[in-house]
């Protein structure tokens, strides 16, 4: 009977090969990455499907605690207070700031936002291998819900942030409209970072070191604490203005604090954020067909 | 087994429209890493890396099509290649050489991996049916339909991590087989959960098979594949060692697996070499150690 094996690879070969000539004919050849455009599509065809993640994401994220979502406010709040006894009572970082406090919030929630979604989108293909293993599913659904997971979480720190500035005496004016446009930009600028951070980890899970060393940079390079006109000569200033994180928290700041807008950081943070989801889009798309297999 | 198949082949029109699925000499070969640091000359001749990488050769060149209205077992000991052959089946892992080609995108019986765990059943299930495709529509449709299905309707509210391993089976055998997949590969879910539960699992089966699609059930229970199955693949080391009913093909395997040895010949000489030198090795060290006591015991008188 084991006579009967066929053992060779080409025991079949040629009723298969006719058979072959049909199959391509009729059926589709699978595992191969659609086009941009079909990818595209079917990215939006799953747009419940991230979303449905997303909202699971922040629902389960704290169910474990006593005191269950009511950490997403209050949370920023403590970090808010952490920073501004240290920075703003001990150390005193607020030259040249009339709002000190407002200031600090909108630096400090602004960045993080960023910081997170892109930390955890980096690790979204790493942590959803099984996921990955198991269904078939435009893989940018993942780095995507990770965003828009940290977006939601975001809202009630925005609120508080602008809480923050309401009591400590700003006023509200037309242009904190605009804070929406700005939501969006560094949304997008998100997206856009966890694309290309998410395919370098999942092919050098080292990244996931690297990362948060460069988030540290980044944290002081952006003038999170300080007023950066005040402190770095105007030569320097030019490579903060440069700086995507730099140019949003800035931008924030000048709609909040002062009511004014800067039409060169919002050429940089929109030029970044558009800049970022294109790159993005196509760096990751590229290595679609190897995510999970780490 | 070889020649029939390709009588049968030979006989089908080029443009055979009830085609569900055809594997063309596919292989799939993936990397692991070990447990251990690559060697210098691994090293150099890896390009730095540092741990040691070995290629897996999971599926070794296999053929075969399968049509509408069948309910294809696979079969083959563990290790042999089924779970993988599954996989690039699903378009998960890629085919290193050769290619399998599918009328529509297969659905594999893997939702499982889609749900978190601390979330209530009712939103695992959307987010189930959503994972697989299906609209925000379907998913109202189908949602009353699967929790009846799984007979989870009191602990449908209850988070996921509180259910018992039959309950979470259950509730992927649901998700996954209500948007009627024409294609559906199923990975030793069926031994999973009670008798009745099984029964109506294998119902679903032959509605899906009336529906003319194809499913494929990777199991080691020959009973139940004897029961469902209208065809069956046997894997071996990664190839395809038989394909045909289910009457020949199960007494083939059972008269494979009732052998001493159950390795494709070649492996099977060399483990035989390996173990003859072995009982030899043994045979001369107890001789030494018979001869060395007996010394021992001369040198005391």
């Amino acid at each position: 009977m084991l006579a009967s094996f066929p053992w060779r690879r080409d025991a079949t070969g040629r009723a298969t090969e006719t058979v072959g000539m049909a199959a391509q004919a009729t059926l589709e050849r699978l595992g191969d990455t659609p086009s941009s455009a079909d990818y595209l599509r079917a990215l939006w065809g799953r747009r419940q499907f991230a979303i449905a993640i997303a909202v699971g994401e922040v629902r389960s994220q704290h169910m474990n605690t006593a005191l269950g979502n009511v950490w997403l406010v209050l949370n920023p709040l403590l970090q808010m207070g952490v920073y501004y006894l240290v920075f703003g009572v001990i150390i005193g970082t607020d030259r040249g700031v009339d709002n000190f406090l407002a200031f600090l919030a909108v630096g400090v929630f602004l960045f993080h936002y960023t910081q997170r979604s892109i930390m955890a989108g980096a690790k979204s293909l790493l942590k959803n291998q099984g996921l990955i293993r198991s269904i078939q599913f435009p893989r940018a659904v993942l780095p995507l819900a990770t965003v828009l997971a940290h977006g939601l979480s975001f809202l009630p720190a925005a609120a508080v942030m602008i809480g923050i500035a309401l009591a400590t005496g700003e006023s509200l004016h037309w242009t904190w409209l605009l804070l929406v446009a700005l939501f969006a930009v560094q949304t997008v600028f998100n997206i856009g970072m966890a694309f290309i951070t998410a395919r370098m980890t999942d092919r050098f899970p080292d990244m996931q070191n690297v990362l948060p060393f460069v988030f540290r940079l980044l944290f002081y390079m952006s003038g999170v604490l300080f007023l950066a006109t005040r402190y770095v000569s105007a030569e320097t200033l030019v490579w903060f203005q440069l700086n995507p994180v730099y140019a949003m928290i800035s931008t924030g700041r000048g709609i909040i604090l002062e009511g004014t807008l800067n039409g060169v950081l919002w050429l940089s943070a929109g030029g970044w954020a558009i800049f970022a989801l294109v790159t993005g889009f196509f760096v990751f798309r590229a290595g679609e067909r190897d995510y999970g297999r780490g | 087994m070889a020649d029939t198949r390709q009588v049968v082949a030979d006989q089908q029109p080029a443009l055979d429209p009830a085609l569900t699925l055809v594997a063309q000499d596919a292989h799939v070969t993936y990397r692991v890493y070990e447990d251990r640091r690559a060697g210098l000359r691994e090293l150099v001749s890896s390009r730095g890396k540092l741990r040691a990488a070995r290629a897996i050769r999971a599926v070794k060149g296999v053929s075969f099509e399968a049509r509408a209205g069948e309910v294809i077992g696979v079969i083959g000991a563990n290790g042999s290649g089924k779970s993988t052959l599954l996989q690039a089946m699903a378009g998960l892992l890629p085919c290193t050489d050769g290619a399998i080609y599918a009328r529509s995108q297969p659905v594999i019986l893997g939702v499982g991996a889609a749900l978190q765990p601390l979330l209530s059943g009712r939103r695992n299930v959307e987010l189930g049916l959503l994972a697989l495709g299906a609209s925000q529509e379907q998913v109202e449709e189908q949602f009353d339909e699967v929790v009846e299905f799984s007979g989870l309707e009191d602990s449908i509210d209850l988070p996921l991590r509180t259910y018992s391993s039959g309950m979470k089976a259950r509730l992927h055998f649901a998700i996954a087989t209500s948007i009627q997949p024409d294609i559906l590969l199923i990975d030793e879910a069926l031994a999973v959960g009670d008798a009745d539960f099984r029964e109506r699992s294998e119902e679903r089966i032959r509605t899906l098979q009336a529906h003319a699609g194809t499913v494929f059930i990777v199991s080691h229970r020959l009973s139940e594949i004897q029961r469902t199955c209208t065809r069956v693949l046997w894997l071996c080391a990664g190839e395809l060692a038989a394909d045909g009913t289910p009457d020949e093909v199960l007494a083939q395997y059972r008269e494979w697996v009732g052998r001493p040895r159950n390795r494709p010949p070649r492996q099977q000489r060399q483990q035989r070499r390996r173990w003859r030198r072995r009982r030899q090795r043994h045979r001369e060290r107890r001789l030494a150690r018979r001869q060395q006591r007996r010394l021992r015991r001369q040198a005391g008188r």
